[in-house]
């Protein structure tokens, strides 16, 4: 029994960042992954959730990149990736890192 | 088995991060919920050797340390990849000697096939192929890109036609040249200005008299994984450099305007943005790592073996630790010399006793540049040659 409460306190704690990431910041996230960006993230990537199918960049939903992944390379550009950082701002920068960090996390897992 | 059944989606979600994953396993007793199960072969590269590779992602494939073998050559189907935007249809290799190159910047330019590239010489350059972020995994900071550690390097046999003969047959340079900027076939979105995504990458003029525009690779056509039906080949130089899929061919006065040259590939400290003035990832410099032992070996003799190189000069020596750095041995050469672009396999006789032993490589080109122990850091995480980090920890039991 002792396990099972061990459990879902797990569960509970490790729920709350999610609770907390906070449902403005994702929708902004999303719309820079979809249009603020120039060229877009879904015009390379295919993410299931924004339902962009781009194949020129890695597939997110495969690549798996954490917050910080993303994050640095949206600022400073990966290979023929272009830095976004003149672009985008800063807030715009980590909503669109975070919204792919948990898009892929909520769809595909680790 | 207590397992406790969960939806598998809510309970991804409710992991949160890796380490959090790794508890609720524990807890759950989920073996495989967690375990990374190997990412296949991508189609364009299902003829590799599946069990040689670390499918990073479908452009980008490490070769597994332990897999680079003694004999010098590393098979095109246990070499790296990293495409830097998807290979084109497999129909550009259906008739490869119909393949065009334009060529401009000589003094009559114009087009030619592969076809009439191969009646104008013919040159064979063994030369180690290593990605600018070869070793990036070894770097403290999040450098972003694939976290390569010593895979994304081999060393190949091209041949080809040198640059200088295709040149010479169009007339000679047209005046005021300073760089060879090869532009690849890649095909990109209609909506996009190419020079963002391109691969276009330009070299000093210096680096012509070594230049192949290279149809085989290891005594076959190349793949079209690896830039067939044709390639521009820079010995010496970053794989960035060594453009896939050769579609333009220009001398030009100043270097290429696209993203990936102007901004990409350049060598700057954790924080900074890239820019043009700073140095770009060209010619390699000398570096070794140990490949066998690496994880574990019985005590007693024991060969230590690994491969050597000097970028963009010959290897001179070879030195390697089995103490931490702390005593050095110099390791013999082995097999023939394929040339100063090429790399060399060194081994050394060892004894070891039981314990676990650090074993470092530290190799010197002709020049007497020797590998550092450590590696400042840069932003994008390349050109790594530290020795400390490359050095394998080895239980003898």
């Amino acid at each position: 029994m002792s396990q099972y409460i061990r459990v879902w306190a797990l569960l509970l704690f490790t729920w709350l960042p999610f609770e907390s990431a906070g449902a403005e910041s994702l929708e902004l996230g999303k719309l820079v992954f979809l249009e603020k960006a120039e060229p877009p993230c879904s015009l390379c990537h295919t993410l299931k959730s924004a339902g962009s199918t781009g194949e020129i960049g890695p597939n997110l939903d495969e690549l798996k990149p954490d917050e910080e992944r993303v994050s640095n390379a949206v600022k400073n550009g990966v290979g023929t990736m272009p830095p976004y950082d003149e672009m985008l701002s800063e807030a715009e920068i980590a909503a669109v890192a975070s919204y792919v960090a948990e898009a892929v996390l909520r769809e595909n897992g680790r | 088995m207590n397992q406790l059944q969960l939806p598998r989606r809510h309970f991804l979600i409710a992991a949160g991060s890796a380490g959090m994953a790794t508890a609720l396993s524990d807890t759950l007793n989920i073996p495989s919920a967690f375990a990374q199960e190997p990412k296949p072969l991508p189609p364009y590269a299902a003829w590799k050797n599946a069990d040689a590779m670390i499918v990073h992602s479908n452009n980008t494939l490490e070769t597994k340390r332990e897999f680079f073998g003694t004999s010098g050559i590393t098979p095109e189907d246990e070499l790296y990849i990293r495409n830097n935007v998807p290979a084109p249809d497999e129909s550009i290799i259906a008739d490869r000697d119909a393949w065009e190159v334009e060529i401009e910047g000589v003094r009559n330019p114009g087009k030619k096939t592969l076809a009439d590239l191969k009646k104008l010489g013919l040159e064979t350059t063994a030369m180690v192929l290593q990605c600018s972020g070869n070793g990036r995994g070894f770097h403290k900071h999040k450098a972003s890109g694939t976290p390569w550690t010593v895979g994304a390097a081999g060393n190949v046999i091209w041949s080809g036609v040198p640059l200088r003969e295709v040149v010479k047959a169009m007339g000679g340079l047209a005046d005021g040249r300073n760089f060879i900027t090869g532009t690849g076939g890649e095909e990109l979105p209609k909506n996009i200005d190419p020079k963002t995504i391109m691969v276009e990458r330009s070299v000093p003029i210096s680096a012509l008299d070594d230049a192949l525009l290279a149809w085989e690779v290891n005594g076959k056509p190349i793949s079209l994984a690896h830039g067939g039906p044709l390639r521009l080949v820079f010995p010496g130089y970053y794989g960035v450099n060594n453009v896939k899929y050769i579609k333009k061919l220009a001398f030009t006065e100043k270097e290429s305007d696209a993203t990936i040259q102007r901004t990409g590939y350049r060598v700057r400290p954790p924080g900074q943005k890239g820019s043009p003035d700073q140095p770009s990832m060209w010619e390699m410099t000398v570096k070794s790592w140990v490949t066998h032992p690496l994880k574990e070996t019985d005590q007693g003799p024991v060969l230590i073996y690994g491969v050597a190189f000097g970028g963009n000069r010959s290897v001179k020596s070879v030195a390697v630790s089995t103490d931490d750095g702390n005593t050095w041995q110099e390791a013999r050469l082995v097999g023939p010399d394929l040339g100063k672009y090429a790399w060399r396999t060194f081994v050394l006789a060892a004894d070891l006793k039981p314990g676990t032993h650090i074993i470092a490589s530290r190799a010197t080109d002709v020049a007497g540049n020797t590998q550092p122990e450590e590696f400042a850091e840069n932003e994008r995480g390349y050109g790594h040659n530290g020795w400390r980090a490359h050095a394998v920890a080895v239980t003898v039991v």
